[in-house]
């Protein structure tokens, strides 16, 4: 009686972990989407940046205010962001990755957990 | 589940519950509303990039413009908008870059592509998921009408086996017949064919045409059996004929090849010969056309002529020449390849195939030439 009791115990743990690990995964898409399109900007950027003339004069929005800046100097910025940004997807992805392998752990483990107290369950049954 | 003999039976509905595959279709639905909703929105985008690209293109046309200034939330104050050939363009990720006109609409154009692109893809991964949601669809249907499954155990070395046997023992061609009738079919269809070339060989041997019936044989093999076999048996047939009541008349054996492009050829001139009076009519679009006509059906009259006087005492198959070409007329005259290359050919062949009606034994001559110019 107590040993079902313990079982259906830690099965509503693990599957409060899953809900968790899957809530992660969810965040993690997500802010894998931001940096994906961030990433595209970026590239645009840098794409309009190489076709503007050396002579041309280019501002960042900085708060309020435009600061103008040298064509050179926002060209390596924009690089390094792009940079930034591919390493921050490539992390991402990692740990998406390690994420959804303990996801499916977790949920071999709850199967063979319902599988245990159907089976207890059964012998009650017949018992 | 019922387990049966051979396989199992089994109901879609336990396969797929159906309420999971309305579950998954209601997902998918929600899904494609969702890129529908994406495709809407960069649909706007589109329009508006058009837009301004419309406007950056108009603004330096004036020096100046009289403009309402947005003030705050409510009010507006009349200005003027001068400078009119200078943008500041947001490239994104908050850097603005000093552009003029022509160069802004370089960007805005740039970013209309992209923008193109992005609605392509989006609009393919909605026509995915609209066959997908479809199929989940049909499941749920089909589980919901009690659908069942049937499986069988699929042995596989019996099939394999047979279809080795089958293609082994069929010889070789272009498509593998697809169920056993056909390959009967095509069996029977070969076999008849086979005959028809030792018949062929027979008579050929009497007349001691080895070249000839060696291309005959090679003709018939090479025929794509599956689309003009009837032609072909027909033609054969004809063919046969042909042989077995004159076998001098080289002219008239080498225009019943079964053979497709050959007999065009041939049928071209057998329909000069016998239209050459008509031609004139038949072909008046064409001027030029119509003078070729005649010379070739003047041309070919002669040896036709002297086919008949050679061949007296077998005028049914000069009646029979006569009607093979209204057979082939309508395809000749439909098709109309009549092209100056071939109309080369067919006068060289003209003259190759005279000198043969004098002198019979040495027809295999002409058919070799013929052969020549089929390569």
């Amino acid at each position: 009686m107590s040993n079902l009791r313990d079982l259906q115990r830690e099965l509503e743990n693990k599957a409060n972990d899953l809900s968790k690990l899957q809530k992660d995964i969810a965040k993690n898409h997500q802010v894998r989407k931001k940096y994906t399109v961030q990433l595209g900007e970026n590239e645009l950027v840098l794409k309009e940046l190489d076709l503007v003339k050396d002579d041309a004069n280019v501002y960042k929005l900085i708060g309020p205010v435009l600061v103008k800046q040298d064509l050179a100097e926002a060209n390596a910025n924009v690089r390094k962001r792009i940079e930034y940004i591919s390493a921050e997807l490539k992390r991402l992805d990692a740990t998406v990755q390690d994420l959804e392998e303990k996801q499916n752990s977790k949920k071999e483990m709850i199967l063979k957990l319902q599988q245990r107290i159907q089976s207890l369950q059964a012998g009650k049954g017949k018992a | 589940m019922q387990d049966t003999k051979k396989g199992t039976v089994t109901s879609l509905a336990s396969v797929f519950p159906i309420e999971e595959a309305q579950k998954a279709v209601k997902r998918v639905q929600h899904t494609i509303a969702d890129k529908q909703s994406q495709l809407d929105k960069l649909r706007g985008f589109v329009s508006d990039n058009n837009n301004l690209i419309n406007l950056v293109l108009k603004l330096p046309e004036q020096l100046s413009h009289d403009i309402m200034v947005p003030f705050g939330k409510a009010a507006f104050f009349p200005g003027r908008l001068i400078h009119t050939n200078e943008f500041l363009v947001l490239l994104g990720e908050g850097y603005y870059a000093e552009r003029t006109s022509k160069q802004t609409v370089e960007i805005l154009t740039r970013r209309g592509k992209a923008l193109d692109s992005q609605i392509d893809s989006i609009e393919a991964t909605i026509k995915d998921l609209h066959s997908e949601a479809s199929f989940f669809n049909a499941t749920a249907s089909e589980a919901l009408e009690g659908l069942v499954e049937i499986r069988e155990d699929y042995v596989e070395e019996e099939e394999e086996d047979s279809h080795k046997q089958e293609s082994k023992s069929g010889p070789p061609k272009q498509h593998a017949p697809k169920s056993t009738a056909d390959n009967e079919e095509y069996t029977r269809l070969m076999s008849r064919l086979d005959e028809l070339e030792k018949e062929e060989e027979l008579a050929a041997e009497g007349d001691n045409h080895s070249d000839e019936d060696k291309e005959t044989t090679s003709d018939t093999d090479d025929i794509p059996y599956h689309r003009p076999i009837d032609n072909n048996l027909q033609n054969s047939k004809d063919f046969h004929k042909d042989i077995q009541l004159d076998q001098t008349n080289n002219k008239s054996t080498t225009t019943e090849f079964p053979k497709k492009p050959n007999c065009q050829d041939d049928a071209d001139q057998l329909n000069f010969a016998s239209l050459a009076v008509k031609s004139k009519v038949q072909d008046g679009k064409n001027n030029g056309k119509k003078v070729r006509f005649i010379d070739q059906g003047e041309k070919l009259i002669h040896p036709e002529e002297k086919i008949v006087k050679a061949t007296t005492p077998s005028k049914s198959d000069v009646q029979h020449q006569t009607s093979q070409p209204s057979f082939d007329s309508a395809k000749a005259f439909t098709g109309s390849i009549i092209e100056h290359a071939e109309n080369i050919k067919t006068t060289s062949r003209e003259q190759s195939s005279t000198p043969a009606q004098d002198s019979g034994s040495q027809s295999s001559k002409p058919v070799s030439r013929f052969k020549m110019q089929r390569r």
